[in-house]
């Protein structure tokens, strides 16, 4: 370089120069309400009834520049993942979904911006660097610059249940049958990443910065069949389908004291639903009135989307506490 | 630290040094619906850029939310919808770090 400024890292790497701006924190997302549901099937009892849960926390926080979160979970192994982020006027909004429909012991979200979106500080020590245009900052030690423990690249499995193979449409069932045989829960079913970043000393105080991206919805749907006796007569049919449905969101776990060295992608439950519709014919040797009869909606299709390897993000939460 | 650069706070603690790693900012933007999105970044040329997205929209209740492609090439970041998808509105944080 023939002017400006750079900082070159331990490993030889430019970590601060006057063209590129660092990341400084913004401060920690407020924390409004949650919303908890899904620990089984709605309107639902009977076998594989068991789901595992989900709590979505609701954040907000003030800022003109555009956030980028880390999420500080609360180390008990449950997978948390940022599933929306929306802003109206300055007003940045998060919905962070949580496993488990327990609403104690919430993650926390750390929230990163450009320097000169940072909340300014009454310091008047440190060092700042600006670009060439001598206004904007790039670095100012004050805000609090990001620093970063590791990263690395995930995708979350491409079954989410903890059923063999995603579940199924199948035919040939009795009449009004409707028992799951399916198991929906998703809870263990992650990849597994190395990451000797993640010590059994820190991984409580590391936060990720990795987005709920991809989407699945499984249903296991069992469509019955009864037909009467004709005895001369004209035969009756009578039909039934019941459905069982769930959405995933795919969410992340870092290491936890009780097991270090890795980074866990897998899935929480989003959303889920049971239907049933049964049918019968009127007419036929019993002579009886046809009807129908349904409950619930199936709004989704079974499919799985955005499934791609995703970038992840280390840090330690407590040098911004 | 015996050499490099460090920065403290007015506590007296380090807020910064070269005994640090980061990832940099290039940009963030917000990509509409189903629209296509090239940036080049002549700053990074030489860095490794990466770049992750957020989706808007509200969960979907009752839709299918498609997060739109990204595609690094050189100094180049380009969003477009998947193949013959509609995509849904996004946030890009576009990062470099020099590796």
């Amino acid at each position: 370089m023939s002017y400006g400024f750079e900082a070159i890292n331990d490993n030889g790497k430019v970590i601060i120069n006057d063209k590129i701006e660092n990341l400084h924190f913004l401060g920690k997302a407020t924390r409004g309400g949650n919303n908890s549901d899904y620990g089984n099937f709605p309107n639902y009892s009977g076998a594989f009834d068991a789901l595992d849960g989900r709590t979505i926390h609701y954040f907000t926080i003030t800022c003109t520049g555009t956030p980028i979160v880390f999420i500080k979970p609360y180390p008990n192994g449950r997978f948390t993942g940022v599933i929306k982020q929306s802003v109206s006027g300055t007003t940045w909004s998060f919905d962070v979904v949580v496993s488990g429909t327990s609403t104690a012991d919430p993650p926390e979200l750390y929230c990163f911006v450009n320097a000169d979106e940072a909340p300014t500080s009454s310091e008047n020590y440190g060092m700042q660097v600006f670009k060439a245009n001598g206004t904007t900052r790039t670095f100012d030690s004050r805000r609090q610059p990001l620093a970063i423990t590791s990263g690395g690249t995930v995708i979350a499995p491409s079954d989410p249940t903890l059923g063999t193979g995603l579940p199924t449409s199948t035919s040939g069932h009795p009449w009004n049958y409707a028992t799951n045989d399916h198991d929906f829960r998703c809870q263990g079913v992650h990849n597994r990443y190395s990451d000797s970043s993640v010590t059994t000393t820190n991984s409580s105080d590391l936060m990720f910065s990795c987005p709920s991206l991809a989407q699945a919805v499984c249903r296991r749907r069992m469509d019955g069949f009864k037909q009467s006796q004709d005895y001369g007569q004209p035969t009756q049919n009578h039909y039934s389908t019941a459905q069982w449905y769930v959405m995933y969101r795919a969410a992340f776990r870092v290491g936890t004291r009780s097991g270090a060295g890795f980074f866990d992608a897998g899935w929480v439950v989003y959303a889920a639903g049971y239907s049933f519709s049964s049918s019968f014919e009127d007419g036929g040797w019993f002579g009886g009135g046809g009807g129908s009869y349904s409950s619930g909606t199936m709004p989704y299709s079974p499919k799985i989307i955005n499934l791609q390897s995703n970038a992840y993000i280390l840090a330690d939460s407590s040098r911004y506490d | 630290m015996a050499f490099g650069l460090e920065v403290f706070k007015a506590s007296g603690g380090t807020g910064f040094s070269t005994a640090d790693v980061t990832w940099q900012t290039l940009d963030q933007f917000t990509v509409p619906a189903n629209a296509t999105v090239s940036n080049t970044y002549s700053d990074a040329s030489g860095l490794t850029i990466i770049a992750q997205r957020q989706m808007v929209n509200v969960p979907p209740s009752s839709q299918e939310d498609y997060v739109p492609n990204i595609s690094i090439s050189g100094t180049t970041v380009t969003v477009s919808p998947q193949s013959g998808l509609s995509s849904s509105q996004c946030i890009v944080h576009v990062l470099a770090q020099d590796i």
